[in-house]
């Protein structure tokens, strides 16, 4: 009780004020997206959460260095896999990275429901949110990109001397411009890849929950386009089976490479002539794009409660 | 009358030990297991409810095996620590499902008793996801409840509980053990074990460092040399006043204070203020140096 | 079987959003039969593509997975187990009802929409949705005792699941001929090869190893999970 004759205060029992330089908002994003990249990896946990990573990293390295040691043998060019083609073919190995680590960047904040403990600091959700997707995406870049790496290196390293010995491998200008084009289609997988997967695990955020998700959406809409795919080259008709590819993440990814970086297709059918290779890359932005917003949309939404 | 028996029990994980050749015996009455975090109090309940096996020695209820022997369920209830039960199920759903689990005759009815005894039946048809701290608690203590065991095993009961919550609790179980049931709790903080366990058995870095009346363990712990960091207006003059008088074993000057190493507790506290008044020095901070849990218990182990 | 731990593990399987990705499943696998059907793109070539490809090789494996894990995994992880552990019910006991749960779930939602799919298709045409909807059984309880004893034994079951659906039966099963042998997939194939009499299903594995092959996992899986669940130590520290 207080008595309307004492005035009232809060007592200065030495609260100490922060009066010095404050490192701002790039400062912010760069502290998040390093600390949601190496949670990824797990790097700063237990060693059984970096387990699974860097075990389904080794097994993507584990055709691209088994593709090198056939072509320093052999040495016939086209048992080495195509810089496009290494993703599209490894998909599945892809997808279970993206089901059991999306949850990571994803849910874990939701489950435990620590998310305005984060917008209680200077931290935008935008920023928030920018900085877990741009983790994810370098994350899968990086699983992406090194078999590819080692499968040019490979390539230059047992090229042999002799410019005239038969069978003819490829120059080194076309092979760099081919692993330039494959670098690109890297980056275009890994952030729609990251798009797809993260949004599918911010609204799951129970334990184990989020993995089945992923992967349920991935093989679905996978086994669907395949069939559909399939059913359309049976009848003849190439254009559906070509638009068919929208559906899925992988073959999305793959008309983009074919559409614009001149790759050849490593789906059943590619996207259309003419319209087919922009309006996937379209397509493509709309994912992140869409994604982008709708994760902002749920994590400002739980950093409100 | 059952009576749990802990005999020359060892527990490792891989090279760490977590319990290190302890014999106890819980009879009748509500028994306190104390000890700091970490202290290996979990293990010996896990191996107590039959979870872990013990890595040498033996736990046996009333003579029986407990390892490996669900038979042993009929007379124990166990608590766990974890707070999540079955979140989806309401109270009533998850005690009755635990009367049926325990094959009793009337399921029903034991449920209706087991939530009656913790005072739960105005909640019992709420999801349990949707309870608070204090009521997962006693509707876990209902489901241990339910097939009115004569053990019980309750580990860390009181954390995170409100006061309220914890003078229900410490209620209830007074009167399990004024049931004729053998009651043991795991507890970190000495206070709680105080108001409720007149038998105690302390647990310090996986040994067996004391065990018996709480009173008498308290007067051991209290009897020690207790050191005091102590801030004045004039330490020097008070540090030799308080040599003077003989009540310190040690006294030493520092930047930061006088630290004083007490013979007497009680007299200490009680002189301090008097020499200070005498002596005309003002008293600015005295604060006990190794009053934590884990210093008690390193000088109970210690000798 | 004990009916109560059956009801909580219902429960806990068929809550809202897990129910959801549980209905989906199935439902995307008929509506693609209800279309390929009106469409009349439902020849036994197109039938059996559907059934193997997308019924059986994706929807069972991923279903049971989903069922296989999700019965146990879950409570392992949280401690609830313990309110199972702690009654003087046999752990077999306890391991079977789970199974048989993740069994019931599987044939719910795997076998008999694959037998709804195949009449939508085929009608009875040679034996094609008898088949796969006996091959999708007995593949789907080979699934779940493989994929409840990961669950018990290792908090990554649902990764190592995966990698063996995803990498050992399809991926490497792909390339390399001989990992086929060694596949609940394939067994159950061949399964169904030998009750249908249509000539698009080929399987590579000869019926007699496959049935045996079958039996002994799901026996091995059950047995197995049971001895470990019997000695399942409850980690203290988190």
């Amino acid at each position: 009780m207080t008595s309307p004759l004492t005035p009232s205060t809060i007592h200065d029992i030495g609260y100490r004020h922060y009066e010095g330089r404050r490192l701002g908002r790039s400062y912010v994003i760069r502290s998040l997206f390093v600390h949601n990249l190496r949670a990824v990896y797990g790097l700063g946990r237990p060693a059984r959460a970096k387990v699974m990573p860097f075990l389904l990293v080794a097994i993507m390295m584990l055709p691209a260095a088994g593709s090198v040691a056939v072509l320093a043998i052999t040495k016939e060019p086209s048992t080495l896999i195509r810089y496009a083609a290494y993703a599209v073919l490894l998909q599945p190995i892809v997808a279970i990275f993206l089901a059991t680590q999306a949850p990571v960047i994803a849910s874990r904040e939701l489950r435990f429901h620590v998310v305005p403990l984060y917008f209680s600091r200077p931290v935008g959700s935008f920023d928030f949110v920018l900085a877990k997707f741009a983790a994810f995406v370098t994350a899968i870049f990086a699983l992406l990109a090194t078999p590819v790496t080692l499968l040019y290196v490979g390539a230059l390293v047992t090229r042999p001397s002799e410019e005239t010995q038969a069978p003819a491998m490829p120059s080194v200008g076309a092979q760099t411009t081919d692993y330039l084009g494959g670098m690109a289609g890297c980056a275009v997988f890994a952030f729609v890849l990251a798009a797809f997967a993260l949004v599918i695990a911010a609204f799951t955020p129970r334990r184990g929950f989020g993995v089945a998700a992923v992967i349920a959406v991935y093989l679905l809409s996978s086994a669907t386009v395949g069939l559909v795919q399939f059913i359309a080259l049976y009848n003849n008709n190439y254009d559906a089976a070509g638009w068919a590819g929208l559906f899925t993440p992988f073959n999305l990814v793959d008309g983009v490479q074919v559409g614009l970086f001149g790759a050849s297709g490593s789906t059943p059918q590619g996207p259309p002539d003419g319209i087919g290779g922009p309006v996937f890359a379209l397509v493509c932005a709309a994912v992140v794009a869409g994604a982008l917003a709708v994760l902002y949309g749920r994590f400002r939404k739980a950093g409100l409660s | 009358m059952s009576v749990l028996e802990l005999h020359q029990v060892s527990r490792w994980y891989g090279n760490v030990v977590a319990v290190n050749g302890i014999s106890m015996t819980v009879g009748p009455g509500v028994t306190g297991l104390l000890g700091p975090n970490g202290a290996g109090k979990s293990t010996v309940i896990h191996m107590m409810g039959g979870f872990l096996a013990p890595s040498s020695g033996g736990v046996t209820l009333d003579g029986a095996r407990i390892w490996k022997n669900p038979d042993v369920y009929r007379h124990i209830g166990l608590v766990p620590e974890r707070e999540s039960a079955y979140d989806f199920l309401t109270g009533w759903q998850f005690t009755l499902a635990m009367a049926k689990l325990h094959k009793l005759p009337q399921p029903g009815a034991a449920a209706q008793r087991a939530l009656a005894l913790v005072e739960m039946e105005p909640a019992k048809d709420r999801v349990i996801g949707t309870y608070s701290k204090g009521m997962k608690q006693r509707i876990k203590m209902a489901s241990a409840l339910v097939h009115d065991p004569p053990v019980l095993l309750l580990d860390e009961p009181f954390n995170g509980m409100d006061p309220r919550q914890r003078l229900q609790l410490m209620d209830l179980i007074r009167r399990m053990a004024a049931e004729g049931r053998t009651v043991l709790f795991s507890s970190h903080i000495l206070e709680e074990v105080e108001r409720l366990a007149s038998h105690i058995e302390v647990m310090v870095a996986g040994r067996h460092a004391a065990s018996g009346d709480f009173r008498a363990i308290r007067r051991l712990m209290t009897d020690r040399p207790h050191v005091f960091i102590v801030r004045s207006a004039d330490d020097r003059r008070l540090a030799s006043a308080i040599i003077a008088d003989g009540s310190a074993r040690s006294v030493q000057l520092s930047e930061g204070g006088l630290r004083v190493e007490a013979v007497d507790f009680r007299r200490f506290t009680w002189l301090l203020p008097q020499l200070a008044h005498k002596e005309n020095v003002r008293l600015w901070e005295v604060s006990p140096a190794d009053e934590s849990l884990e210093s008690v218990f390193s000088y109970l182990v210690a000798s | 079987m004990n009916a109560t731990i059956a009801y909580i593990t219902f429960r806990g399987m068929l809550g809202r959003r897990r129910a959801l990705l549980l209905f989906m499943l199935p439902a995307v696998l008929l509506l693609l039969a209800v279309a390929l059907r009106i469409t009349g793109n439902n020849d036994l070539n197109i039938s059996t593509i559907v059934l193997q490809r997308f019924a059986l090789t994706t929807l069972l494996p991923l279903l049971a997975l989903i069922a296989g894990t999700g019965v146990i995994a879950p409570e392992i992880d949280d401690g609830q187990i313990m309110y199972i552990l702690t009654k003087p019910i046999p752990r077999p006991v306890i391991l079977l009802t789970k199974l048989a749960v993740a069994i019931a779930l599987v044939v719910a939602f795997a076998v008999v929409p694959t037998l709804v799919a195949g009449l939508i298709l085929t009608g009875g045409t040679a034996g094609l949705a008898a088949g796969f909807t006996v091959g999708t059984l007995v593949g789907g309880v080979a699934y779940c005792a493989v994929f409840v004893v990961l669950a018990v034994a290792s908090r990554n079951a649902v990764t190592i699941g995966l990698l063996y659906a995803l990498v050992w039966e399809t991926l490497i099963g792909n390339f390399a001929p001989g990992a086929r042998s060694l596949s609940i997939q394939q067994w159950s194939l061949s399964v169904t090869d030998a009750v249908s009499s249509a000539s698009t299903v080929t399987s590579e594995v000869a019926f007699g190893l496959a049935a045996v092959l079958l039996v002994v996992v799901s026996v091995l899986g059950a047995t197995l999970a049971a001895v470990r669940l019997r000695t399942l130590s409850v980690a203290s520290a988190e």
